[in-house]
């Protein structure tokens, strides 16, 4: 550790001639601009203070026409000098300086680095700035939506998560993948597939459509069985909810190379959401909905009436918790499933039997019924929720 | 009709009796007739059958069992001493642990008395030394006047002797038959004599005597100097004469000092000599107080002013407070005057016009001789009084303590961070004047929490406390066993530790544990009553003033208080009555009765103080959090400065400075802000203004908190010089 702090801070004029592209430049001024208007606040004996677009399910609509969520004009105010908001305003002031250096030096990190880069004790007093990185991950999407600039241009990735595989070939960073040759752990989708990092073309593309899988254990069957060769598709996961990685990637691959999307999710409330977030985009993350919705993914299953249609036993079913049933009801009220009578009486079908059904549980039948049967036969029949 | 005429009778005489003699309580003196009374009863009876026997003779009568003549032979006076050797529990001579309490106060009551009468400000050494298992010495030692020669016997060798009982005037003697009473306690469970020696001044001789009560006649025996006592010359010779005696005496120009052996239990806490002590240090800030336990710790209450309270003046009784067989007493002693002089002469607030009306009220003539009043007079006459509109009683005669030397007293003497204090206006029940005091200490952090390392160490070197326990009980006031054995435990150290031996780990871990527990957790409301300067320590639930206190809504002033009980915290609260005669629930002297002007003026009293106490305790928050405003505001100024001067370059320490007045511009119109009654809030609240009679000190400061063992200097080094 006591090696690394000179380093660190040599470069800090070593590359303050880093070669800047155009959107680090319009993002740099924006950060600036953040900090002269603190300045100017203070000259004139004013309170600072930054107004950042609230990212709450009141402050979202649904755009029917475009399919997607977006976000509405209501901001909350953050002052310096109020007792609940000075320390959150501090944050704020701290990532945006964190994001410059990272800019100037023309680097990137993860968001752990960046909670560990402005992570100190304030000084007199026995106070972090930061004790837990959930409490910097928030305030790195505050910023996000303050400065109109997604993480990305704010040189900031997250862990990887999600993998894909598929008759594609891809150029990251200049190197070529062929998502084809890619073993049986699959290429790792990056935190980052902005067109500078990871460059697409539709004619090194022979796939079909797009299967994305809840999570890696589905998609590793799916793998194994050499679904995507059979198929002529490309075969993603996103480990659960996906990244937002994966999210912009399943979302440059439809737009750019025109593949369409079937997702195969779990039957149970976490699954239709993970299909929303693919579809209309999240609430949270709704300024990003333009760059990541898929409006045109289709829902392929689980559906609830799968425990009957193929026969499953008894035992695979997970009676649903409270919790499950409360979600599912409110899953069923978002305004973008509302108008859905399909959906609905989805919904209303799970909450009638009174169990979920994750996508495992189709190996009941047969190891790979999943990848042999059920799948072709949806897609075969056209079956899939929209 | 025989035999009442035989009671009342005898009643006169027994009157007479304790007339003649001293201090007796109004209530034992009825209980005695009562018991005359009773006595004689039987033998009433017994006289007026004897009338009919003669008749009854010739017939089969039932065989007697005793004549009367028999019975008379058995009937006898009894004497007071001899009555009380019997009822000593009267007295407070219950049990050992009280006739130890009993003894101090009733020989402190009387030096303290003795000295302001005399003008003298006081100063009292109090002994008390174990001589064996179950039997103690205490030695009592004022520098009052002095009594003279003849006098010392029948003061400490008789009972009902002295001179506070026939007047009408506010001293801490109605306590009556006081300390006679401890030396025959003395006497009796140990044998041992009474000594007494007094000097009146520092040319005259010292008197000494041993004296031993004689409970049949009711006579001091005096045992040393062949029955007449012994002189002690002023001087040298005086001393040597002290020293190769072992008279116990701290040489003073005038004083008297009074040693009792006796059986007893020493105790601590509650209803302890030491508690009482130092409840009388609280409201007597004009004494010193010196007390030395069987123990050997030393404690001094050193006075907080030099100035003698007034002296209380005596009145005359106000008519509202008499009762119609002390009319008709009064009446009977009065010779030959007029009804109208009667009434004008021998009560406070009559005027002969208003003597007129009483008279023409009860129908009476307002020149009937007094002689000639007869009951029935004087049962109109009393009726008539309580009639007519007659305007409260001067209460000139009451000396209050002064909400001053209370704040003085108090902070003395109980640590805390909040003195409030409130003088009510005299008041009067039953034609009786009285005045409510009230004094209210809240208390920061416990005194172990205030303790520096280097003092703790200081401390443990100079104790002779055998446990670590014991210093800690003995060196913190207020402490306790009880957080003493939670601090110990908390430390993890043994309880029977020297403390002088602790390692150092254990001395950090005992500091540690000092640090950090809380005291005050749980704890309620402490309660100090007093009576004409006299603290009360038993039956706190039957006294008006507890019952006041506790039927008092605090939690308005920010204590927190549960139902029907004693508010929680660290507070100590001192109601002190003032009256010509206060009015006692039993003849313990213990509790005060409910009279609902009493309890109104407490009540007055304690909503007076809490209203201080709550705006201080609201204050105090309202700083609190302001200051943590301006603090987290200054927290995080630095970082946001930094922040912005990285992004764009701009010179951190300007911008700083520039935040730094805006933010004191913000927090200082917070400080601006009014509280509710629209005045400006002001931020220290040491320089709150709460009004007079309120002091708010640094609880770090207070010197009261900690108890020193006194180093002795050597004095040889000064005579050599």
């Amino acid at each position: 550790m006591a090696k690394k702090r000179p380093i660190k801070k040599t470069p800090v004029t070593r590359h303050a001639a880093v070669k800047l592209t155009p959107r680090d430049k319009k993002t740099l001024s924006s950060i600036t601009d953040l900090a002269d208007r603190v300045v100017s606040a203070a000259k004139t004996r004013k309170d600072p203070y930054v107004d950042i677009p609230s990212r709450t399910l009141s402050n979202v609509r649904f755009s029917p026409r475009k399919g997607i969520l977006e976000m509405g004009n209501s901001k909350n105010r953050r002052q310096l000098f109020d007792l609940s908001q000075a320390k959150a305003y501090m944050r704020t002031m701290l990532v945006a300086s964190g994001c410059k250096r990272l800019l100037d030096q023309g680097k990137s990190t993860s968001l752990r680095g960046l909670f560990y880069m402005l992570k100190h004790t304030i000084e007199g007093a026995k106070e972090n700035t930061f004790d837990d990185q959930n409490e910097c991950d928030t305030i790195i999407e505050d910023v996000e939506v303050l400065l109109n600039s997604i993480r990305e241009e704010l040189h900031l990735y997250a862990e990887n998560r999600g993998a894909m595989v598929g008759n594609i070939v891809l150029t990251d960073k200049g190197d070529t993948i062929d998502c084809a040759r890619m073993g049986s752990g699959g290429y790792a989708i990056p935190s980052i597939v902005e067109p500078e990092v990871i460059e697409l073309d539709p004619k090194k593309c022979g796939a079909k459509f797009i299967l994305h899988v809840e999570k890696g254990t589905v998609w590793q069957r799916f793998n194994e069985d050499k679904f995507w060769e059979k198929h002529n598709c490309i075969l993603t996961h996103g480990s659960g909810q996906p990244p937002r990685g994966v999210r912009r990637m399943l979302h440059r691959l439809h737009n750019e190379l025109k593949l369409p999307i079937y997702c195969v999710l779990d039957n149970d409330p976490w699954g239709y959401y993970i299909y929303s977030v693919i579809k209309q985009g999240s609430i949270n993350l709704a300024f990003e909905s333009q760059r990541m919705a898929i409006p045109d993914a289709k829902y392929l299953g689980l559906r609830s009436i799968d425990f009957d249609r193929c026969q499953l036993s008894d035992s695979v079913k997970i009676s649903l918790n409270e919790n499950d049933r409360k979600r599912a009801k409110q899953i069923a009220k978002y305004p973008w499933f509302e108008k859905k009578r399909r959906w609905q009486s989805e919904i209303q079908r799970m909450l009638k039997n009174d169990f979920k059904l994750e996508v495992e549980s189709l190996i009941s039948k047969d190891i790979s019924y999943v990848t042999e049967v059920y799948v072709p036969e949806r897609l075969a029949e056209q079956d899939w929720l929209d | 009709m025989g035999d009442v005429a035989l009671a009342t009778a005898k009643k006169k005489t027994v009157k007479k009796k304790v007339r003649a003699a001293k201090p007796a309580t109004r209530s034992v003196k009825k209980k005695k007739v009562k018991k005359k009374v009773r006595k004689k009863t039987p033998s009433a009876s017994a006289d007026a059958e004897m009338q009919h026997s003669p008749a009854a003779s010739n017939g089969v009568a039932p065989k007697r069992r005793s004549t009367a003549k028999a019975m008379a032979a058995t009937q006898r006076d009894i004497s007071v001493s001899e009555f009380f050797a019997k009822n000593r529990h009267l007295l407070g001579f219950d049990n050992p642990r009280k006739a130890l309490l009993t003894t101090v106060k009733e020989a402190v009551d009387n030096s303290l008395d003795a000295c302001e009468e005399a003008g003298i400000l006081p100063e009292i050494w109090v002994h008390i030394q174990q001589t064996a298992n179950d039997r103690y010495k205490v030695g009592i030692q004022d520098n009052g006047p002095g009594i003279l020669k003849k006098q010392i016997p029948l003061i400490f060798g008789k009972l009902l002797y002295g001179s506070k009982f026939h007047r009408l005037r506010q001293s801490r003697g109605q306590q009556g038959i006081g300390i006679s009473a401890a030396g025959m306690y003395g006497v009796q469970t140990t044998g041992k004599p009474v000594k007494i020696i007094s000097k009146v001044g520092a040319r005259k001789p010292a008197h000494y005597y041993e004296i031993q009560i004689d409970t049949k006649k009711n006579e001091p025996r005096i045992l040393n100097g062949k029955g007449e006592g012994v002189d002690i010359p002023p001087g040298e010779s005086g001393k040597a004469y002290i020293e190769k005696h072992g008279i116990e005496w701290v040489e003073q120009p005038h004083g008297t000092r009074v040693t009792i052996e006796l059986e007893a239990k020493f105790v601590r806490g509650r209803g302890s000599v030491g508690e009482y002590l130092e409840q009388t240090a609280i409201a007597n800030p004009h004494i010193t107080l010196n007390y030395e336990d069987p123990d050997d710790f030393v404690y001094t209450y050193e006075r907080s002013t030099k100035v003698l309270p007034p002296e209380p003046k005596e009145i005359k009784p106000h008519p509202y407070g008499v009762e119609l067989g002390r009319l008709a007493a009064m009446l009977e002693e009065t010779q030959g005057s007029t009804l109208s002089e009667f009434l004008t002469s021998r009560f406070s607030r009559v005027t002969s016009p208003l003597a007129r009306r009483i008279c023409q009220t009860a129908g009476v003539g307002t020149r009937t001789n007094t002689h000639k009043v007869g009951r029935k007079e004087a049962e109109l006459l009393f009726h008539a009084i309580q009639k007519t509109k007659i305007s409260p009683p001067a209460t000139d005669c009451i000396c209050p303590i002064g909400e001053d030397l209370i704040l003085k007293g108090m902070h003395k003497v109980v640590p805390g961070e909040f003195y409030a204090a409130a003088t009510r206006p005299p008041a009067v029940y039953r034609g009786n004047p009285f005045q409510i005091e009230v004094g209210l200490t809240y208390g920061g952090s416990a005194p172990t929490q205030n303790i520096s390392k280097d003092l703790l160490l200081d401390l443990l070197e100079e104790t002779d406390a055998r446990t670590v326990r014991q210093f800690l009980v003995h060196t913190f006031n207020g402490l306790g066993g009880e957080g003493a054995d939670k601090i110990i435990k908390t430390a993890s150290i043994g309880t029977r530790q020297t403390p002088s031996k602790l390692k150092p780990k254990e001395i950090e871990a005992l500091f540690t544990a000092m640090k950090n527990v809380n005291i005050a957790e749980g704890q309620s409301m402490e309660v100090l009553r007093y009576a004409n300067r006299v603290p009360l320590q038993f039956q706190q639930s039957a006294c008006a003033i507890t019952q006041t206190i506790l039927n008092t809504n605090w939690r308005s002033y920010g204590l927190s208080q549960s139902r029907g009980g004693l508010p929680k915290g660290p507070v100590s609260l001192m109601v002190h009555i003032a009256s010509v005669w206060v009015p006692f629930t039993s003849e313990s002297k213990e509790a005060i009765a409910n009279y609902p002007e009493i309890q109104k003026e407490i009540r007055l009293g304690l909503q007076a103080v809490g209203r201080k106490l709550g705006m201080f305790l609201r204050r105090r928050l309202r700083v609190k959090q302001q200051s943590d405003r301006r603090e987290i505001f200054l927290r995080y100024l630095k970082e946001v400065s930094t922040a912005v001067s990285e992004i764009n370059g701009v010179k951190q320490p300007e911008l700083y400075e520039q935040l730094l007045s805006v933010a004191k511009r913000r927090t200082a119109d917070a400080d601006m802000k009014l509280d509710e009654r629209g005045k400006k809030i002001q931020e220290d609240p040491t320089q709150l203004d709460l009004g007079e009679n309120v002091l708010i000190v640094d609880p770090t400061q207070h010197e009261a908190a900690i108890n020193r063992v006194e180093i002795e200097e050597e004095p040889e080094e000064a005579y050599e010089e």
